[in-house]
């Protein structure tokens, strides 16, 4: 017997079509449905997923989002960073000078610095969690991945990319619901490209130091720099290496519900225990190993410590971008995770003898290159953890060390062309 | 003895809601979106003594090979065999949910379905009859509201008495494709019934996977001595 002459060239679609009509069958007897009932999730979905208002909806609740989080957290950061502050200038008092230090510049001004961002995260947090708690951001997702669909892109790649405004860890396992080899790895690759908490503290400071009311716009602004990225190199690696035609459309939205506060709290700590968690290991270790690279040789200017030896090697190779060998080793080392980036710069400046980390930067550099900077902290090499992710979940190193090429190329690249608009436009 | 129970439905249903409420102490993300639990979860519970072992799945809409997280529930289910399998369903999306409770019942599964979101389906203006669905499907069927804590005791109970009569009942195939595709089923079924495969996975499971072109299952045949014959059947 040949199972095609009974059952086609489809034999799946015959037998789903047949458990189908059983469940018809079945529910014939034991289901009876009212009248349709119009309900608010049908009425919101008419303006949050509607063909040409979702887009500006979904751009105008984030930058609330944003601005939210950037305003809330103000006199948070204010009264945190007074306290480490205070402490800093304390410790000067410690009869040994490297102890002194240690504890001033490294711990204080390293460790502690990074932990005025607490705020912020957690506020950023909070608005994430009310955003996914009442359903909205599954409806985000939809509207990216309608976009994608169109683009002849996988359809159901944004739900684990918007899982990326938190960590892009949690992110990349969740394509494993992603159905098709080529439609997962691409969506793997790209996953770095979404602005993950840890970014947040360099957004933060940059744009508070360069763009004064506009920071809110700034950091936003790197979010969508993100997403449009993430969505152009799918794009280019479905044209060229990983080919192919993408699933079926077919999404299921949750129903709107209305957020509690209580469940929202318990959402923004279950991410943001994982930035405190960092804190204590982590950057309270990059910080020891920061301050000692920037200290030692004992008595030597930072500049010429083994962080300004790091720093100086490479920083030719970033001068088109305009930044400077600082600039560069907080670089190097935020690979290890991206907030220790203002980690390092805190430790350089308080080495250096400067607390007011904003106002050196704002002395040191112009607005053009603070850009750059927030883009290409978004846009290169991964921190270890997610590299180490991608290697999980794609099984390949060869895909892994794509990634981390592909991430410093389109990092570099993106630094250019705003450096050069910047530079056209006169801010620099 | 502690009993294994294996939590799986389509994702946003309210498993991990289910699965927190189970287990005391637990803490599984619970959040309004498709596809937050990947990787399984576990924890223990006791219910009127009897001591459960509880297993919260990753979401999926079906149980094919095509994607890694519909791959790990299903072979979760065809490999460890769970004493229970709980099906979640979302009440107010009936159909298609069902239809996945056919593709458990398939693995031969021993399931028992809870009907949660039954508050969003009665608002949907959807009357349910519980008894008669459970008649047809041939196995309990429990009605739940887990956000608010409703039928979840009357969901344990069944769960324990489901997993200490397992094996005692043998269910016939709620589901049949008709004569003509059954004719193909059972000779599929003659000819791997007495292989080393059929020992580890239900053969008429495997008979449907093979008439479906599942990647994983044609893959499993490769090593079978039975390989050109079943070929001969589907190709």
């Amino acid at each position: 017997m040949k199972a095609k002459e009974v059952l086609g060239d489809d034999p799946e679609i015959v037998l789903a079509d047949k458990r189908y009509d059983l469940v018809s069958n079945i529910l014939a007897t034991s289901l009876v449905k009212g009248a349709k009932k119009w309900t608010i999730t049908d009425m919101l979905d008419k303006v949050f997923i509607h063909k040409f208002l979702g887009i500006p909806v979904f751009i105008a609740l984030f930058w609330a989002m944003f601005r939210f989080a950037y305003d809330a957290s103000a006199p948070f950061m204010e009264i945190i960073g007074f306290f480490f502050e205070s402490l800093a200038e304390a410790s000067a008092g410690i009869p040994n000078e490297v102890l002194a230090s240690l504890i001033g510049d490294g711990i204080f001004g390293g460790l502690g610095f990074i932990l005025t961002f607490i705020p912020p995260i957690f506020f950023l947090f909070f608005g994430i969690a009310i955003l996914e708690d009442s359903g909205y951001l599954a409806r985000a997702a939809f509207i990216m991945d309608r976009i994608m669909f169109k683009l002849g892109l996988h359809g159901r790649s944004f739900i684990p990319m918007l899982l990326g405004f938190g960590c892009n860890i949690p992110a990349m396992m969740a394509t494993r619901s992603i159905e098709g080899e080529k439609d997962r790895l691409i969506t793997l690759l790209v996953n770095p490209f979404i602005s993950c908490g840890a970014r947040l503290p360099v957004y933060i400071l940059i744009a508070g130091a360069f763009f004064g009311s506009m920071a809110t716009t700034a950091i936003w602004s790197m979010y969508f720099l993100g997403i449009v990225v993430a969505i152009l190199l799918a794009l280019l690696l479905r044209k060229t290496l990983l080919k192919g035609e993408p699933a079926p459309f077919i999404m299921e939205l949750p129903l709107y519900k209305a957020p509690t506060f209580y469940g929202s709290v318990i959402h923004m700590w279950e991410r943001g225990v994982q930035f405190l968690k960092k804190a204590g290991t982590y950057l309270l270790a990059g910080a020891i190993m920061l301050w000692f690279l920037s200290t030692f040789p004992w008595g030597a200017e930072v500049e010429l410590s083994y962080t300004g030896q790091i720093g100086q090697a490479l920083a030719p190779l970033f001068a088109p971008l305009g930044f400077d060998w600082r600039i560069v080793a907080s670089l190097v080392f935020a690979l290890l995770a991206k907030e220790i980036a203002v980690e390092a710069l805190g430790i350089i400046y308080a080495v250096e003898g400067e607390t007011a980390i904003a106002g050196a930067l704002v002395a040191s550099y112009n607005p053009v290159i603070g850009f750059t900077l927030m883009a290409f902290t978004l846009l290169y090499i991964p921190c270890v953890a997610t590299i180490g992710t991608m290697k999980k979940e794609s099984g390949s190193w060869k895909w892994t060390i794509f990634q981390l090429v592909l991430t410093l190329v389109v990092a570099y690249v993106v630094g250019l062309v705003i450096t050069g608009i910047g530079t056209a436009l006169g801010y620099a | 003895m502690v009993y294994t129970v294996a939590l799986i439905g389509n994702p946003n249903v309210g498993k991990s809601v289910i699965f927190n409420n189970l287990v005391p102490g637990a803490r599984q993300h619970v959040g309004n979106w498709p596809g937050k639990t990947v990787e399984k979860k576990e924890g223990k519970c006791v219910h009127k003594g009897t001591e459960l072992k509880i297993v919260d799945l990753p979401g999926t809409y079906s149980l094919t090979a095509r994607a890694v997280d519909e791959l790990v529930s299903r072979n979760y289910i065809v490999e460890e065999k769970p004493d229970v399998v709980v099906h979640i369903i979302d009440a107010s999306n009936i159909e298609r949910n069902l239809y996945f409770t056919f593709l458990l019942l398939e693995l031969e599964a021993n399931v028992v379905v809870a009907l949660n979101m039954f508050d969003v389906a009665k608002e949907k203006g959807y009357t349910i009859d519980v008894k008669q669905l459970s008649k047809q499907l041939g196995v309990p069927v429990v009605p739940t509201v887990a956000t608010a804590n409703e039928g979840l005791d009357k969901l344990k109970d069944e769960i324990v008495y489901a997993a200490q009569k397992k094996g005692l009942v043998k269910v016939k195939p709620v589901i049949t494709y008709g004569q003509k595709i059954e004719d193909v089923i059972d000779s599929i079924v003659d000819i791997i019934k007495d292989g080393m495969l059929a020992q580890k996975y239900p053969p008429r499971w495997l008979a449907i996977k093979l008439l479906e072109n599942d990647k994983d299952v044609l893959e499993k045949i490769k090593g079978s001595r039975h390989h050109r014959e079943l070929m001969e059947v589907i190709s």
